[in-house]
């Protein structure tokens, strides 16, 4: 049998090699381990360095959340929601909320519209921060993420003063925002701007004009244009592959029809390009700030008012609710029968396509010392995974 | 007046003692000047001296057999073996070590006797991420090899001498008479190989905590560890003696020794906090690329 080459197996088959053979090695990469994104792991076969065949293993964060919502109150399920993608849980909120909107035929106070996208666009900015930090430190380029983490906390802090908690907010919620902004809130907003986008062009110097960071990541993990449609590839990792297509753009939901930007579309679909798309997605999410706090209404209410949340029933009805998120599209799917509880939820999170599907079948081939910067540049939250 | 053999060990040991501390003195800082870099604190200065009194309190709990024992001891004994023969301060009895029993080849196989000591032991850790640690370093270490032997080659011929107190003496007398004046090419070729035999980014890719986390030493832990962990300020701090001898005309007091060691560990941070890692292949074809044609053009200026 020949050491040197792998045999070629097409995307839509698995290669299962003969382990009996003594020609490869089994070897887990996760849970435990900093090269993997969170809560699951890969068992890698690998002959030499390079990955014969993968699989990933989830289910070491399953909380049940779309069975849990189905015995808990509609208001309850707020504190539950925002934990299914823990670095960017104003996604999930705006989504359920705006799902219950829909069934309960509430229209949110046109502050709360901006508001609302002016808390999603700080999360987006925020968790590419956390994910920028993640791509350079899985290339061991450790400088880069203790910047882009450090601007991620003072992001954070401006959730804090938004809302009073820095990772779980709970701000969006059915009928509006829980709160308005506090005095000299929008001047911190503009002013932490300013900071953030100092540093992430000291970020696009250092990674990405940077000859090993090319070396690594040029050609990484390459996704054809095909596999967007059969693999339910969304977000940037679709846009990177030249796909045009952004939720903010093609369903405008939110105040995101008035506000001016362009998706930002790749053409390479390697790692480098995803990581380059990102960060012009960051810079357009500085941009789409300051546009927000440009517009955002001084006076006005901010929510509606509801139903007691101990005997709020919605009316009898399904819904799907999508929201252009990091990493693509995020949808929440919820049926109610008319009672006090949602007879269904489903989670819809980008996380299940990236992180199994496709990059079950991007990394065969690929160096071991690559696998843990190409799993990044898929950027996937395993809890969406096991919902 | 000839010292006695007795009166040289009590100074040797008082160098390494020196060495020693220098050494995890030079890390604590190196490791806090890489935390401003990054916009943190850091840890103290004096975290590495923590990190060996915890390791080495700690009970050894697993064991693999007396190879794995061994490969720390062979470890340690590469990083003292190579300090021992330089001379750490020219014309200084205390400081002058056994430089005068050996020369720049035994220095040499003492250099990479430690790391493959520690390959056999940490194979016999089982973890693969061990063994691929192992097989990554021996694969790098070759590769730095050969630019560094021929910025060796090259000096060897220039001062048409082994011996490292004889390189330095030739070096005395101002600047301009030092190799990085005299042959930089020699100079610049082995400090690249300098930056991965310090395995610091982009050629960390022997630990690569994000790859293969901690690579040989997985298996690790207790008072071997701390064994290893003190190796490492001896290593670092007999590297960097023996460079400034070679390249940067020695020192003549303890303090331009101290100035000299810490500016050249500190090209190590300067690189990489600016540079991601190498996978290993790159870094391989990397050494054995322009460093290695720098290696050559050093010996052919030398020889003519």
């Amino acid at each position: 049998m020949s050491r040197a080459k792998i045999p070629y197996v097409p995307p839509e088959e698995r290669a299962f090699p003969d382990l009996d053979s003594g020609k490869y090695l089994v070897m887990w990469q996760g849970p435990n381990h900093p090269g993997i994104t969170g809560n699951m792991s890969l068992r890698l076969v690998i002959e030499g360095d390079s990955v014969v065949d993968c699989e990933t293993h989830v289910g070491y964060l399953h909380r049940g959340f779309e069975k849990l919502m189905e015995r808990r109150l509609w208001m309850q399920n707020f504190p539950l929601v925002c934990r299914i993608a823990v670095p960017e849980p104003d996604f999930n909120e705006y989504c359920y909320a705006a799902a219950l909107e829909e069934l309960a035929g509430i229209e949110i106070p046109e502050k709360a519209v901006w508001l609302r996208t002016l808390s999603l666009e700080m999360i987006r900015l925020a968790s590419f921060l956390m994910w920028i930090g993640g791509q350079a430190g899985a290339f061991g380029h450790g400088t880069i993420a203790q910047w882009s983490v450090t601007m991620r906390d003072y992001v954070l802090d401006l959730f804090e003063e938004l809302s009073g908690g820095r990772i779980y907010h709970m701000y969006i919620i059915p009928g509006g925002v829980r709160a308005d902004v506090p005095p000299g809130f929008l001047r911190h907003v503009l002013e932490t701007m300013t900071v953030v986008e100092q540093n992430l062009k000291d970020i696009e110097l250092v990674m990405f004009h940077n000859a090993v960071m090319k070396m690594r990541a040029v050609g990484l993990g390459y996704i054809p244009r095909d596999w967007v449609e059969r693999y339910g590839i969304t977000g940037p990792n679709a846009r990177a592959a030249g796909v045009r297509r952004d939720l903010r753009k093609d369903r405008g939901y939110l105040a995101y029809p008035r506000l001016s930007f362009e998706p930002v579309v790749g053409t390479e679909s390697d790692a480098f390009e995803r990581a380059r798309l990102r960060l012009a997605e960051m810079f357009q999410a500085i941009d789409l700030i300051r546009q927000i706090v440009d517009a955002l209404p001084a006076e006005g209410a901010f929510r509606e008012r509801l139903p007691n949340p101990l005997h709020w029933r919605i009316p009898a009805g399904e819904t799907y609710v999508s929201a252009e998120c990091t990493r693509g599209e995020y949808g929440f799917y919820v049926v109610s029968d008319g009672g006090d509880k949602p007879r269904r939820v489903a989670v819809r999170g980008p996380s299940y396509t990236h992180a199994v599907s496709v990059m079950e079948r991007l990394v065969r081939g690929v160096n071991i010392a690559d696998v843990a910067g190409l799993m990044v540049s898929l950027h996937t939250y395993p809890p969406e995974i096991e919902r | 007046m000839e010292t006695g053999i007795l009166t040289r060990i009590g100074y040797a040991l008082v160098s390494l003692f020196v060495i020693t501390n220098y050494g995890l003195l030079l890390i604590g800082s190196m490791a806090r000047i890489s935390a401003k870099v990054q916009g943190r604190v850091g840890q103290p200065v004096w975290q590495p001296y923590i990190d060996i009194v915890k390791s080495t309190a700690k009970r050894n709990s697993i064991g693999h057999g007396i190879m794995f024992y061994l490969g720390p001891v062979f470890r340690l004994a590469g990083g003292v073996g190579t300090y021992m023969f330089i001379p750490a301060v020219y014309g200084s009895v205390l400081f002058r070590n056994f430089s005068d029993s050996g020369d720049l080849l035994l220095v040499m196989y003492f250099i990479f006797f430690g790391q493959l000591g520690m390959a056999l032991g940490a194979s016999e850790g089982g973890h693969p991420y061990s063994a691929i640690g192992v097989s990554r370093g021996l694969s790098q270490m070759t590769a730095f090899e050969v630019p560094f032997a021929l910025s060796v080659i090259a000096v060897a011929i220039q001062y048409r001498t082994l011996d490292i107190t004889a390189i330095v003496a030739a070096q005395q007398g101002g600047f301009w008479n030092w190799t990085v004046a005299t042959n930089p090419l020699a100079v610049v070729a082995a400090l690249i190989a300098f930056l991965g035999m310090s395995m610091h980014n982009p050629f960390s890719i022997v630990i690569a905590p994000q790859e293969i986390p901690i690579g040989p030493p997985t298996e690790y832990q207790s008072n071997l560890l701390g064994m290893l962990q003190t190796n490492r300020a001896i290593f670092n701090g007999a590297k960097l003696v023996l460079y400034m001898n070679l390249y940067f005309g020695g020192a003549t007091d303890i303090v331009t020794m101290v100035v000299k060691t810490f500016l050249i560990y500190f090209i190590n941070v300067f690189v990489g906090q600016a540079f991601p890692r190498f996978r290993v292949d790159q870094s391989i074809r990397f050494f054995l690329g322009v460093p290695t044609l720098i290696g050559i053009a050093s010996v052919i200026i030398a020889a003519i």
